[in-house]
């Protein structure tokens, strides 16, 4: 198991009552599948993805990575070091190429990156679908499926088992999709990564080595 | 792709708003630099025109307060002189470098002309003349030969066995010599008139009168009174300082106790109403002024706050450096003027910068949040906006540097000169403490210069004060959630 969430419990307080988000949520996964999280708009899936990728903690519960708690780890270390995190909106830096967006975790990260770092983040967005005029350009110059593959290789480039994304084609062509879907089906059977995918997409859902359902702040196993 | 180089590759990808953040910054810094600058050089005029002053300093009656006593306060009140030992035991604090206490009176003579300078054809004889100051002095050297006022050009000082037994010796001027042809070794008589006043007819009568011989020892010449001074508004002032020094005549100071002694036993026995007045009182003839001279300038306050304790009542101290005041009108004003300025233009930068920088750093909420998303420590994401300031101000300040220094000097000039034009026209001088500096000497040592002492405190107050306008922002980038800015 490289990842596991347990009992996780996150509300808002309004007034005198709790409004339950995620309530006594549990899910492992696995490294070298391909996971989506299935739900409507407001069901929580945003909310279990920012807490897997330690971008907010539980009010109660944990999370595990490789069995550790990343409350122990730190959420700063464990977002360094340990986890790929790809969004909707892409949120890539817009006055820098992309290949200097894919430099920039690697500057942050504890991990080892090879010397030549540069020629990494080619090689990287080569491997993603971005040439090296491409990579060159600003990243406000590229299109969304561009932008979205380079936003992919700055997940990658810290060498992570583990990718963590939100509606990552929520903002693209149904040609462009299946095109990032392959990368992470890719990604995962290729590479042993633990891909997890949050997405309203009934089609991509289909495509994952497994779903959840996530619903009212409850979340099953979609079949 | 660290925090630095990111930052730097921020500055030059965002031209725009760091030209606008650089213009923010060379604007205000011009404000700072010339309100530093015109302090340096309104700090260099005191520091120089103090040194000029001298260290001389004096205890004398405290006039002011004098004339705000009451009638009630007077009755059964009596002024105490300053004595001898009293003299001695200031003279005898660490402050003090040297120290003289002098009797001076005034003699005429019918033997000898004095000196007149340009004034010659001028001077109309009015009654009887009393031209030459006679000068006591305690201490052989001659305090104020020590203190470059004059400078023994021939003979040479008293020896302290001359002063203690009051011998008839003098050292008079070059010029008054020259004019009555005297050579170090010759005698001249002065003339210790008596002369009564008649309040009817306005005539003065001569009653008795008893030479003084004196030997010529040495001759001085002056060395502080200026002659330069052609356009100058105070040349009246000068002439007439310069005259009555040239016909100043030191002696011992046991010489003019014993001339005024004459002098007023004489004149008690032409006037018989005063002597009976007098009757039964103590005479003292000793009246000395006291002159210390001090290691420097700046312990006027610390001799002061010392001897003051010890003083009688309604004593003050007077310093030479206390003429500074009525004398930098114009440098005190800018100098007061530039300190507001400063201080507004701190406050401003504070404001301004920091509002600037809250404004962009809002418009990179996103960048900061994916940099927090990515792991990155909050220190470093302030790290790299402290560096893109921080460079941009570099440049800001450097270029301020030598604008604001420089317009600092014109404006300066031009504000002082008009200032100058319209008052502070008097020159302050004192019984003992006397100078030939004036307003103009201080507006000529006044300088706006860039020097190392200016460009290490601009830089100082300059960098500090982006710092502090940079800090209330990143209060801002410590608050951020990348949860709610991303997702």
């Amino acid at each position: 198991m490289i990842l596991e969430a347990k009992d996780l419990n996150y509300y808002y307080q309004d007034g005198e009552e709790r409004r339950y988000i995620l309530k006594d949520t549990s899910v492992s996964f696995e490294k070298g599948k391909f996971y989506t999280i299935l739900g409507q708009s407001g069901s929580g899936k945003t909310t279990l993805l920012s807490l897997l990728s330690a971008l907010d903690s539980p009010h109660s519960g944990t999370v595990l990575f490789n069995e550790e708690d990343i409350k122990k780890i730190g959420y700063e270390k464990f977002r360094r070091n340990h986890v790929g995190i790809i969004f909707q909106s892409y949120n890539l830096i817009p006055t820098f190429t992309a290949v200097e967006n894919v430099l920039i975790p690697m500057s942050i990260t504890e991990n080892e990156i090879p010397d030549d770092a540069m020629t990494v983040a080619y090689n990287l967005l080569d491997y993603i679908g971005i040439v090296k005029n491409k990579a060159d350009r600003p990243v406000n110059k590229l299109s969304g499926g561009e932008q979205q593959r380079v936003a992919i290789a700055r997940a990658l480039a810290t060498n992570v088992e583990l990718i963590l994304a939100d509606e990552p084609t929520g903002n693209l062509d149904e040609e462009m999709e299946q095109e990032i879907i392959n990368i992470f089906k890719k990604l995962a059977h290729e590479h042993g990564k633990c891909v997890i995918v949050v997405t309203h997409s009934n089609e991509i859902a289909l495509q994952s080595d497994q779903a959840f359902l996530l619903k009212k702040g409850v979340l099953s196993s979609h079949e | 792709m660290n925090f630095i180089k990111r930052g730097f590759l921020s500055i030059t990808r965002k031209k725009g708003k760091s030209l606008i953040l650089l213009a923010v910054i060379f604007i205000l810094g011009n404000l700072i630099s010339g309100a530093i600058s015109i302090q340096q050089a309104t700090g260099n005029v005191e520091t120089n025109i103090k040194e000029r002053l001298g260290a001389a300093t004096t205890v004398e009656l405290d006039y002011e307060a004098l004339d705000a006593l009451s009638e009630a306060d007077w009755e059964g009140f009596e002024i105490q002189d300053i004595g001898v030992d009293l003299i001695k035991q200031i003279g005898e604090l660490s402050y003090v470098k040297y120290y003289d206490y002098s009797m001076s009176t005034y003699l005429g003579s019918e033997a000898i002309d004095s000196y007149q300078g340009d004034m010659e054809e001028d001077y109309i004889h009015h009654g009887p003349s009393m031209d030459y100051m006679l000068k006591g002095i305690n201490y052989a050297p001659v305090l104020d030969f020590e203190e470059q006022k004059g400078k023994l050009v021939d003979g040479r000082v008293f020896t302290q066995e001359e002063v203690d037994n009051g011998t008839s010796v003098a050292i008079i001027s070059k010029k008054l010599a020259e004019k009555n042809n005297l050579h170090v070794g010759d005698t001249f008589t002065l003339a210790n008139a008596v002369y009564t006043y008649d309040n009817e007819t306005g005539e003065e009568e001569l009653v008795t009168s008893r030479d003084v011989v004196l030997e010529v020892i040495g001759l001085f010449e002056s060395q502080s009174i200026r002659e330069d001074a052609e356009v100058d508004p105070s040349r009246g002032m000068f002439d007439f300082m310069d005259i009555e020094y040239q016909n100043t005549v030191y002696v011992p100071n046991e010489i003019v106790i014993s001339e005024t002694e004459y002098h007023w036993q004489e004149y008690m026995k032409a006037d018989e109403e005063l002597a009976e007045m007098m009757e039964g009182e103590e005479q003292s003839f000793e009246y000395y002024t006291p002159l210390f001279v001090l290691n420097s300038p700046e312990d006027s306050d610390a001799f002061e706050e010392e001897v003051i304790p010890l003083l009688p009542e309604l004593y003050t101290v007077v310093s030479a450096t206390d003429q500074y005041d009525s004398i930098a009108g114009p440098v005190e004003s800018m100098a007061n003027l530039s300190k507001y300025v400063l201080i507004a233009a701190v406050i401003a930068t504070v404001l301004i910068i920091g509002l600037v920088v809250l404004l962009f750093l809002r418009d990179r909420k996103r960048e900061l949040g994916i940099y927090l998303s990515l792991g990155e420590s909050r220190s470093r994401v302030v790290g790299q906006i402290l560096i893109e300031v921080m460079v941009v101000a570099l440049i800001g300040i450097t270029l301020s540097l030598f604008s604001g220094n420089f317009l600092a000097g014109q404006i300066s000039n031009t504000m002082m000169e008009a200032d100058h034009n319209t008052s502070y026209e008097e020159v302050m001088y004192y019984s003992q403490i006397q100078t030939d500096v004036t307003t103009a000497d201080v507006l000529d040592s006044y300088e706006v210069k860039l020097n190392s002492s200016y460009i290490l405190v601009f830089y100082g107050i300059g960098l500090l004060t982006i710092l502090l306008s940079t800090a209330i922002p990143l209060i801002y980038i410590v608050r951020l959630n990348p949860k709610k800015i991303l997702m």
